[in-house]
C-alpha cells in the first residue's frame, strides 16, 4: 500500500538558484589537505596539463560543498521529527577547473516513504545542477534527507 | 591506471585504510563552512545530537570514497557516485575503504565499470555503502 504523504507539492517544478561560486586553487588545495589528496591533476596546472587537462581540476565531489548555499524552502513534511542526511549522489559531467565560476540550481526531485525492519522512513530528495561560467553543466548532485517515525 | 579489458567481475579496488582526523575534518569544514558550532567539530554539539563525539561530514566521507576511485581509475573517471550514510563516522578511527566490480559494459562509446563501494569501521561497522560507475580506457 502506498503511503499518502503530506508536504508542499507546489515545490515540484520550482528552481532555487545560488552562486556564482568561484573555484579557487586555494580552495582545492585546502580540500586536498583535509583529505590527504595527492592526485597530480588536483595539485597544479603543470601536472594537470601533463594529464591532458587545460589546467588544475577540482576533485569530483567538491561542488557538493556549495549545495548548502542554495536557500531551500521547508517542504512542510508532516512526518517525523528528526532529520538526517541519508545519502548523496554526484554525477560529474565535465571537469571543474580552478578559476571556474559555478552556479547552482536546485529543485525538489522526490519525496517517498520506505518501510523496513526499523519502521517507516520518509526521504526528501533535492537535485542540484551545477553549471560553469559558459553555461555548461558540469555536475548533478542529489542529496537525500530521511525522517523517521 | 587499469584498462577495461584487464578488469573482471569481482575484482577488488582497495582495501585502503584511512583516518579522518580532527585536523582533517576541521580543515574540510573551513572550506565547507557549516554553521558553527556543529556536530562535526564540536564535541558538546555532537553529544547534544546523540553522538558520542564529533563525526565526519557525509560529504567528506563521500569525497574519501571518490578518492579511492580516482586513485584507481584517474582524476576524471567517475561518472556516478551514489552513497548511503548508514552510521555516523567517528574521527580518529581506522576506516577501511573498498570497492568490488559488479558490472562491466560499453555504453555510448565509454567502457564502464560499475562497483559496490563500502566504508567500514574497525569492528566491521558499515558506515557508508553505495554504488559507483567509472569510465576506463581501452587497450583498443
Amino acid at each position: 500500500m502506498t503511503m499518502e504523504l503530506s508536504y508542499d507539492r507546489t515545490l515540484h517544478g520550482k528552481e532555487h538558484r545560488a552562486g556564482p561560486f568561484e573555484i579557487t586553487a586555494d580552495m582545492i588545495a585546502a580540500v586536498n589537505a583535509s583529505l590527504g589528496e595527492q592526485g597530480a591533476a588536483f595539485s597544479s596546472d603543470a601536472d594537470a596539463k601533463e594529464q591532458g587537462f587545460r589546467g588544475m581540476i577540482a576533485p569530483p565531489t567538491l561542488c557538493s560543498i556549495f549545495v548548502r548555499e542554495v536557500q531551500l524552502p521547508d517542504v512542510g513534511l508532516d512526518f517525523g521529527r528528526t532529520q538526517m542526511h541519508a545519502g548523496q549522489r554526484v554525477q560529474p559531467i565535465a571537469p571543474i577547473y580552478a578559476g571556474d565560476r559555478l552556479t547552482a540550481s536546485s529543485h525538489l526531485k522526490d519525496v517517498y516513504a520506505k518501510t523496513g525492519r526499523s519502521g517507516t522512513m520518509v526521504f526528501v530528495v533535492w537535485e542540484t545542477t551545477f553549471r560553469n561560467q559558459d553555461g555548461d553543466v558540469v555536475a548533478e548532485v542529489q542529496e537525500s534527507f530521511a525522517r523517521r517515525e | 591506471m587499469p584498462y577495461f579489458e584487464d578488469i573482471e567481475l569481482g575484482d577488488q579496488i582497495g582495501p585502503v585504510e584511512r583516518i579522518a582526523t580532527d585536523e582533517g575534518v576541521a580543515r574540510f569544514c573551513d572550506v565547507w563552512s557549516p554553521p558553527t558550532p556543529n556536530r562535526f567539530t564540536d564535541a558538546q554539539t555532537a553529544r547534544e545530537s546523540g553522538m558520542t563525539g564529533p563525526i565526519v561530514p557525509g560529504i567528506m566521507a563521500m569525497a574519501m570514497m571518490a578518492q579511492l576511485l580516482t586513485d584507481w581509475a584517474g582524476p576524471d573517471a567517475i561518472r556516478d557516485l551514489d552513497v548511503v550514510f548508514r552510521q555516523p563516522i567517528p574521527h580518529n578511527r581506522p576506516l577501511t575503504l573498498e570497492a568490488t566490480i559488479t558490472d562491466l559494459r560499453q555504453e555510448n562509446g565509454q567502457n564502464l565499470a560499475e562497483c559496490d563501494i563500502l566504508m567500514l569501521g574497525a569492528q566491521g561497522e558499515r558506515h557508508v555503502g553505495g554504488k559507483a560507475v567509472v569510465s576506463l580506457p581501452s587497450r583498443g
